[in-house]
């Protein structure tokens, strides 16, 4: 594919289908009429128009189709906004997919504030949340193309529901050619002993961004990047808090039940120690920039720093 | 199986599932009775003389597809696949029993010859839409066959359904409304009226049929004639009788799901079923 990471995630994630739909024919895409949003319109309906099937502006229905064809074998990839592919079909996807235990992959594009010009309506902060606690069903939010290429891979290759945010724009390269994905295995970027950075998907970038700015200030922080939402690599937070004077979390959805969440429910349960959960503080989005909202919710690389110095503020370690 | 028909037999099957069906229910304590009776006569020419099935081999697969979309009439299935050896008529009694694999509402992992789970309205006629594509798109000679409710048909995902299926040509799929008149909270006239129902169906580009859903006769030519449909999917509207057989709740709103505390209460939903030839196989 040359230089992949220059090229927008959404093509790659058409690029990646068409790959495995010539590597496994029973790979399909469904698509309700946001195909092109998507990007599977052209890429993969020029290639593979067998493989291809768009159900109009009806999500519901999309899921259900999904569960049947997956249950003849098929290994559907349904896409859609995240807020039409969580919160709109969040009945069929527990019913259908999850409790049948039927093998849809269902594509969230456009995750959180990356939804900017279509606002509120459409910003979605809550899909890793309510897809998380669905019993049965996998939840990915990869950073870059590359191991959004992994991660596709998996998916297509393991009998298993799955929910993965797909991120559209270009977004920069973190990983490389060789990375690979293991659903139970958290990604440690960066080593460090004062204060440890839980992120995932888009805001792993943002995290990335602060570590420079950390090291100015003297901070050693630990940046762990969760590929995978659930399951849970659970030992590697355990370990970092054990090592460290704290945790923030650093997510695109709402701080409630996300990847915050799931960190405050492993760290209370397993090593209590102090979390400062950065993201959407209850609120609903609006039509902005990212850039606007990471400020305005003090999400941006200036408040990891301020956290940071908070948390090892408040340590007594 | 045989598919030879003898009236007088399969009326003495049917008589022995509404029983069958009735006790399951009342040992339950609660159940879906009205709208498992009505469809009695239906399940029975599916499962006796329509459809493919392997029961050594449930998931075998050029087996027909069924999905039930009300799922909350899976007492009926279960009596069909327990009397067609799907699993032994000893887990009959069993419906809703801590740990059963017999759930109210159909469950495509825990019961052996059940194609899709099902239970929120809705969903199983898009469900059976990615059956029936799948076949056409791989050449498969199964048929893919599903049947929903009237109250059901209130549900949006319905119409969603039913346009994807039309515009695919799945005439590989047929599907059955259980056209008894009745959902939960009363008449479907009086809750949300389906009227004109066969304009509509036929507006959404399928053919259409009406049959009576208690005739095995016209149920099992009209099936056939729907089956025979070329370019578009077909749908039969079978009216019936919500309770049918059943003289304490037939076409009754309560008949939807009964409550049975007591004895008392199993006596009166069994005793208008009593026949000298019908005893329970379990």
């Amino acid at each position: 594919m040359g230089k992949l990471h220059e090229e927008e995630m959404r093509k790659v994630y058409a690029l990646t289908l068409n790959e495995l739909i010539e590597e496994n024919s029973q790979v399909m895409v469904v698509e309700a009429d946001l195909s092109k949003a998507s990007g599977t319109n052209p890429t993969v309906l020029k290639e593979h128009q067998k493989n291809f099937v768009n159900v109009g502006v009806s999500e519901a229905n999309m899921i259900c189709i999904g569960a049947g064809l997956a249950s003849e074998g098929k290994i559907p990839f349904c896409a859609s906004f995240t807020c039409f592919a969580s919160r709109r079909v969040y009945d069929q996807a527990t019913i259908s997919v999850a409790y049948a235990n039927n093998n849809v992959k269902i594509i969230g594009t456009a995750p959180g504030i990356t939804a900017g010009p279509n606002g509120g309506t459409h910003m979605c902060f809550q899909d890793l949340a309510i897809m998380r606690v669905m019993p049965n069903m996998h939840v990915y939010s990869p950073c870059d193309v590359y191991e959004l290429r992994a991660v596709l891979r998996h998916m297509a290759a393991n009998k298993q529901p799955t929910y993965m945010q797909l991120i559209r724009s270009k977004i920069g390269k973190i990983f490389g050619e060789d990375y690979t994905f293991d659903p139970k295995k958290s990604v440690t970027i960066k080593e460090g002993r004062d204060v440890t950075l839980i992120s995932t998907g888009y805001m792993t970038h943002i995290a990335l961004k602060s570590l420079q700015e950390l090291q100015k200030e003297g901070i050693d922080a630990e940046l762990i990047h969760y590929p995978s939402i659930k399951p849970f690599d659970e030992n590697s937070l355990i370990l970092s808090a054990k090592k460290t004077r704290g945790v923030i979390t650093i997510e695109n959805q709402n701080i409630l039940g996300g990847l915050g969440g799931a960190v405050c429910e492993v760290l209370s349960e397993h090593y209590p120690v102090r979390v400062k959960r950065l993201g959407i503080p209850d609120r609903f989005g609006e039509v902005a920039t990212a850039e606007y909202l990471l400020n305005k919710h003090k999400t941006n690389v200036c408040h990891i720093i301020d956290a940071a110095k908070d948390m090892l503020r408040r340590s007594n370690k | 199986m045989s598919k030879k028909f003898n009236e007088n037999k399969f009326d003495e099957l049917a008589k022995e599932f509404r029983y069958v069906i009735t006790d399951m229910i009342c040992r339950a304590g609660s159940g879906h009775l009205g709208g498992a009776l009505s469809l009695v006569e239906i399940i029975i020419t599916l499962y006796y003389r329509i459809i493919n099935i392997n029961p050594k081999n449930p998931r075998w697969n050029k087996r027909d597809r069924l999905v039930l979309s009300k799922g909350h009439a899976g007492p009926v299935i279960y009596t069909a696949l327990a009397y067609t050896s799907f699993f032994p008529k000893s887990w009959l009694p069993t419906l809703n029993a801590d740990g059963t694999r017999l759930p109210s509402h159909m469950d495509q992992i825990l019961t052996p010859g059940i194609d899709m789970s099902a239970g929120s309205l809705g969903q199983g006629l898009s469900c059976a839409c990615g059956i029936a594509l799948a076949g056409k798109l791989d050449n498969k000679s199964y048929r893919t066959f599903c049947i929903i409710g009237d109250g059901e048909s209130n549900e949006g995902q319905i119409w969603e359904a039913a346009m994807f299926a039309a515009h695919n040509k799945l005439d590989n799929l047929v599907v059955i409304c259980d056209y008894n008149k009745l959902q939960i909270d009363g008449f479907t006239d009086d809750i949300l009226s389906l009227e004109p129902l066969t304009d509509k169906w036929q507006s959404f580009g399928w053919k259409v049929f009406e049959t009576d859903g208690h005739d095995w006769n016209d149920i099992y030519t009209t099936i056939n004639k729907a089956i025979a449909v070329k370019d578009k999917p077909a749908m039969i509207i079978a009216n019936t009788i919500k309770g049918k057989g059943n003289t304490i709740i037939e076409n009754k709103p309560e008949s939807h799901n009964i409550k049975v505390p007591d004895e008392e209460a199993y006596k009166k939903y069994m005793n208008v079923l009593v026949d000298k030839n019908i005893k329970l196989p379990y």
